[in-house]
């Protein structure tokens, strides 16, 4: 990936997916002004490991192995900053721009919230539930098997649904 | 909340991201001038950097050994025991060390972000606790350092600045050596001696990654 081409193509990909970075990105890092640091950290290795993607392989697959494995590890690094400051920055962020379904609002804040209170290999399984990705892949993405994804996941869910029913009684 | 809410919750949320135009912030990304700068700052990445730090330690590291073992041979005798028996175990615990750091090379050669994230984060996790391994088996050597100059002579001579001054020094050193080695560990990282050691944020997530590995070993057991 070497040629000015090849850097276009890239670039529509960064551009086509800069969603799920962008979600993983708010997901890993607390600090709203380290935010942008993660969010080219995870452009720079994609392009760097472009050699390693297998074209028989799906793309996302790939992508997401990526883009999780430099947050997380990105996260641990900066561990010192506390969650707190994390979900006020996010809800600060959407709330700039007025929405007329505050329900919906408050319940994205929530998940938010609730998902950055998961630890970092569990809030990457729901990330990857959530952007509905297939139990398979999220078994190949994280390298576990597709029984443990399952279970996992319906254990995680429970645990948000309380949470959400605490929080709304 | 069914299983659908929280899905289509997550779907309003990229629809929001796309209306609040938050996703601008990532503008940089799209720009190829940016990009390019972004290529050459990131070129030389910490793991990028630590790969020829390591592979010259090593260097160093064995051509520090090769002395200290051509010292340890040239001074076979009685009257040098004690400097023989010390630079031996200086350079013992330096090997120890080179191998570890052998092995650093080899983990940080296999890390490839785009393996499942198990795989990845259990190698840089491991690679991190092999780390502080090798900073608290390096701190045993140093009550060696205060015994290599100690002679049969000196020790049956009765001199008092030996049995007063340097065998105290020696043990304090042996004793602190010996309770780092035991103490440096994540239950004591907000002692106010660890964060006087360690007190840069780098080794927030090494001195961590036991613990992420026990947790790393527990996900894919699925434990709770």
């Amino acid at each position: 990936m070497d040629t000015q081409h090849n850097k276009d193509d890239f670039l529509q990909l960064i551009e086509h997916n800069k969603g799920i970075i962008f979600k993983i990105c708010h997901s890993y890092c607390p600090n709203k002004n380290d935010r942008e640091d993660l969010a080219q950290e995870i452009v720079y290795q994609l392009w760097k490991s472009g050699h390693s993607f297998n074209a028989s392989h799906k793309f996302s697959t790939w992508m997401y192995r990526i883009a999780l494995n430099v947050a997380i590890s990105f996260y641990r690094k900066e561990q010192r900053a506390s969650n707190t400051i994390a979900f006020t920055e996010m809800c600060m962020d959407v709330e700039d721009k007025a929405d007329s379904n505050l329900e919906t609002e408050a319940n994205i804040h929530l998940l938010q919230q609730f998902i950055n209170e998961l630890k970092e290999l569990d809030r990457a399984l729901m990330i990857l539930y959530l952007e509905s990705k297939s139990y398979a892949e999220i078994a190949e993405i994280l390298g576990i098997t597709e029984t443990n994804v399952a279970t996992k996941i319906n254990r995680i869910k429970e645990k948000l649904k309380e949470k959400f029913l605490t929080h709304n009684s | 909340m069914e299983d659908i809410e929280l899905q289509s919750l997550w779907q309003a949320y990229d629809k929001k991201l796309e209306e609040s135009k938050l996703l601008n912030m990532q503008s940089w990304a799209l720009n190829m001038q940016c990009f390019e700068d972004l290529q050459k700052q990131k070129a030389k990445s910490k793991l990028n950097r630590l790969l020829p730090q390591k592979f010259w330690l090593i260097i160093a590291g064995i051509a520090w050994v090769l002395f200290l073992v051509f010292l340890v041979v040239h001074s076979l005798t009685f009257s040098k025991i004690a400097f023989a028996v010390s630079i031996g175990m200086i350079a013992l615990i330096t090997t120890i060390a080179i191998v570890l750091y052998i092995k650093q090379v080899v983990l940080i050669k296999q890390i490839d972000n785009s393996e499942s994230v198990i795989d990845v984060q259990e190698k840089l996790s491991l690679l991190q606790a092999s780390t502080m391994l090798s900073a608290r088996i390096l701190f045993l050597q140093s009550p060696f350092y205060c015994t290599w100059f100690f002679t049969p002579t000196w020790i049956m001579s009765g001199d008092w600045g030996f049995w007063l001054i340097a065998v105290p020094i020696a043990l304090a050193f042996a004793y602190v050596s010996i309770w780092l080695y035991r103490n440096i560990n994540d239950k004591n990282m907000d002692k106010k001696w660890f964060k006087f050691l360690f007190g840069s944020a780098e080794w927030t997530s090494v001195i961590k990654a036991k613990n992420f590995i026990e947790e790393i070993e527990a996900f894919r057991q699925d434990k709770v």
